[in-house]
């Protein structure tokens, strides 16, 4: 195995946060995912929200929509599997009761938004367009909900179909439009690579994976949907592995990394993975101010590390060095059975 | 306001029937105020395993900062729960929710308990009788035996009615606590007397209290479960089916308690 990198360590105040995203700077790579963030007043009963880099909001619609039936949630091992309905306050009510207070608090807000159909997403993205110098800095298209009916599958797992959603999208609008691909696809890079081309600013990498849990007492499922969205640390191998798959492939795409980020450490994986930025989400459930410490681990961990920016290790995990190829002629080691005599 | 803050355990004290009271120090004046039917979200260090709070109604709390709940071994969470010693430290999200109703605004409070719903009626008895409301409540007490029926000695000190009902007789009536409540009801009736019902405890207990409630017309409460991954009114996940402009409300934030008629049962 190959060495680690040997570098000296750092005071903290020579860490240097700051990253950037595609067209933004952020003051620190940790923002709060969408739909375990609510539209941020929650969160301010417990915590500074200023200090967040930003958030993703729930995930909106043009029009309100009311949840799923009940049980919309349940925990699993390390995660939770959640089926909510998308249940959110509709794009105009977003504009006028939610954005004032997010732009007062200073933070890059993101707004996560979907349609019902095609026509639904470009509206969407019109409306949200009207946010544009009043707080929204993104506009996070989430063509990954496995929790919606009409056609949604679609637009996130067939490359041509999100190709031209994206396209659309971003003719409706000037903010720039990230993409939020959904990990049931057996080629991801391929999803990315579509977006990317269709004008995206950028991949947020991964949505929940479509999942299910039983009551064996009952004999039915323990999300009223049946199936639903696996969050938590149990799906964070599989985020990293897709963001690294992504960056290789595509170096230049800024991607946000998120799935089961619950340390410093979990975010400087996705960090190194290729992600320039992080998202975390169930995490706020436990501990509302969960972003915060992640924040403060990860700038005790590069000072650790002697990280001196984020810049310097976005994508930086190296393949592990190759074994010296076996040559069964060489000389053989004295073998385990010739040793204990 | 809710606050997040840490708390340790002082006495982990069993009741029998699997029951356990949890006494809590904390910072003082967190909970001051509670309402009974508010509840905390508790978490102890369960590592990346169990990620989520679990819900609890204050038993009771005190302003130098001390809280207890009442709980039984049900799950991954309430097992370890029960199994923690004094020192353990948890993690605890608080007040939260809207509670009951206060006693002494002209009617008798029918507390109407099952299992590990007695909490915020055991709350709600204690705060009325400190008011001197103490003679405007009267407690409906159901479990499956003698040993589900915790706490009473309580009751029984504040001099508050105590009317129990046991599924195999142990204690008084034989089979549901809606039998003793349905007389009472229908008394309350016959005397023209005012009466609200407040009642926790297990879902088919609600219903039947609810479909009673319903049938004769009485004002009833119900302080409800749901599955909860916050607490806070974030993730959405607490849904409770309702009536009216809208087809859910949030148990954590709208609830825990809820006007029977309301809910879409
Ligand atoms: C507002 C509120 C107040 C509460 N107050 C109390 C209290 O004072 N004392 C107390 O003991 N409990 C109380 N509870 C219930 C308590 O939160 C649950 O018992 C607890 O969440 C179960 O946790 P667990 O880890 O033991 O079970 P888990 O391991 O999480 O549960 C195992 C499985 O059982 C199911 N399940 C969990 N809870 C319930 C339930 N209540 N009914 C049916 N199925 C369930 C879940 O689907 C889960 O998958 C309250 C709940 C709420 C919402
Ligand atoms: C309760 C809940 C609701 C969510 N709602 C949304 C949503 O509205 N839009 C969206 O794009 N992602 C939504 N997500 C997915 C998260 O933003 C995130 O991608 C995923 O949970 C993985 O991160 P985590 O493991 O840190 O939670 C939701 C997740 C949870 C748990
Ligand atoms: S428990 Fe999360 S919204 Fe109620």
């Amino acid at each position: 195995m190959s060495a680690p990198p040997r570098t000296a360590a750092l005071p903290r105040e020579r860490v240097d946060l700051r990253c950037g995203f595609g067209p933004l700077t952020l003051p620190h790579p940790i923002l709060a995912a969408s739909g375990c963030f609510a539209y941020g007043q929650q969160f301010a009963d417990f915590m500074d929200l200023r200090r967040l880099a930003g958030l993703s909001t729930k995930g909106i619609s043009p029009k309100p929509r009311f949840g799923n039936p009940l049980p919309r949630i349940c925990e699993t091992a390390s995660g939770m599997i959640n089926s909510i309905g998308l249940e959110n306050v509709g794009a105009e009510a977003f504009l006028r009761d939610k954005l004032p207070y997010l732009s007062a608090a200073g933070l890059s807000v993101w707004v996560n938004f979907f349609g019902e159909d095609f026509d639904g997403y470009v509206e969407c993205a019109r409306l949200l367009d009207a946010g544009r110098g009043h707080g929204i800095d993104v506009l996070e298209m989430n063509i990954s909900c496995p929790n919606i009916k009409k056609g949604g599958i679609e637009f996130g797992t067939v490359p041509e179909v999100a190709h031209r959603l994206t396209k659309a999208c971003v003719a409706a609008t000037s903010l720039p439009i990230v993409v939020k691909l959904t990990p049931n696809v057996s080629d991801v890079v391929a999803m990315a690579q579509a977006v990317a081309e269709a004008g995206a600013a950028g991949v947020s990498l991964i949505n929940t994976i479509t999942a299910m849990a039983i009551d064996v007492r009952t004999r039915r499922p323990r999300i009223a949907t049946t199936y639903g969205g696996l969050s938590g640390p149990a799906i964070k191998p599989v985020a990293l592995r897709m963001v690294h798959q992504v960056h290789r492939a595509l170096p230049q795409l800024p991607i946000c990394g998120m799935g089961g980020i619950l340390s410093g450490e979990d975010a400087l994986e996705f960090i190194m993975a290729g992600a320039s930025c992080v998202q975390v989400g169930t995490a706020n459930f436990a501990r509302p101010d969960a972003s915060l410490r992640v924040l403060d681990e990860l700038h005790a961990l590069m000072a650790e590390l002697g990280i001196a920016t984020v810049a310097e290790v976005v994508g930086c995990v190296q393949p592990i060095e190759p074994e010296t190829p076996w040559n069964p002629a060489a000389a053989s080691a004295p073998d385990a059975e010739a040793g204990k005599r | 306001m809710p606050t997040q803050f840490e708390a340790q355990l002082v006495a982990n004290r069993t009741l029998g029937g699997g029951y356990v009271v949890l006494e809590f120090s904390a910072p003082a004046g967190r909970l001051d105020g509670v309402v009974p039917g508010q509840f905390v979200m508790l978490r102890g260090a369960w590592g990346r395993e169990l990620l989520n709070p679990r819900a609890f109604s204050v038993l009771w709390s005190e302003p130098d900062g001390r809280f207890a709940v009442m709980l039984k071994a049900y799950g991954r969470g309430t097992t370890r729960m029960v199994a923690m010693q004094p020192g353990d430290s948890m993690t605890v999200t608080g007040p939260l929710g809207r509670g009951f109703p206060p006693p002494g605004q002209g009617s008798v409070q029918l507390l109407v308990a099952g299992g590990v719903g007695l909490p915020p009626l055991h709350l709600q008895a204690r705060v009325a009788v400190q008011a001197g409301h103490g003679r405007a409540l009267e407690l409906f007490y159901g479990g499956r035996n003698r040993d589900d029926l915790v706490l009473l000695d309580d009751f029984e000190r504040w001099g508050i009615a105590v009317q129990c009902a046991t599924e195999d007789g142990s204690v008084g009536a034989r089979g549901f606590v809606t039998v003793p409540l349905r007389e009472r009801l229908l008394q309350a009736r016959r005397d023209g007397a005012r009466v609200e019902v407040l009642s926790c405890g297990p879902t088919p207990m609600l219903r039947a209290v609810r479909a009673l409630a319903l049938e004769l017309d009485v004002t009833a409460w119900l302080c409800l479960e749901e599955e909860m991954a916050c607490g806070f009114g974030v993730c959405l996940g607490c849904a409770v089916p309702v009536h009216g402009e809208r087809p859910y409300r949030y148990c954590c934030t709208d609830g825990p308690v809820f006007e029977a008629r309301q809910v879409r049962w």
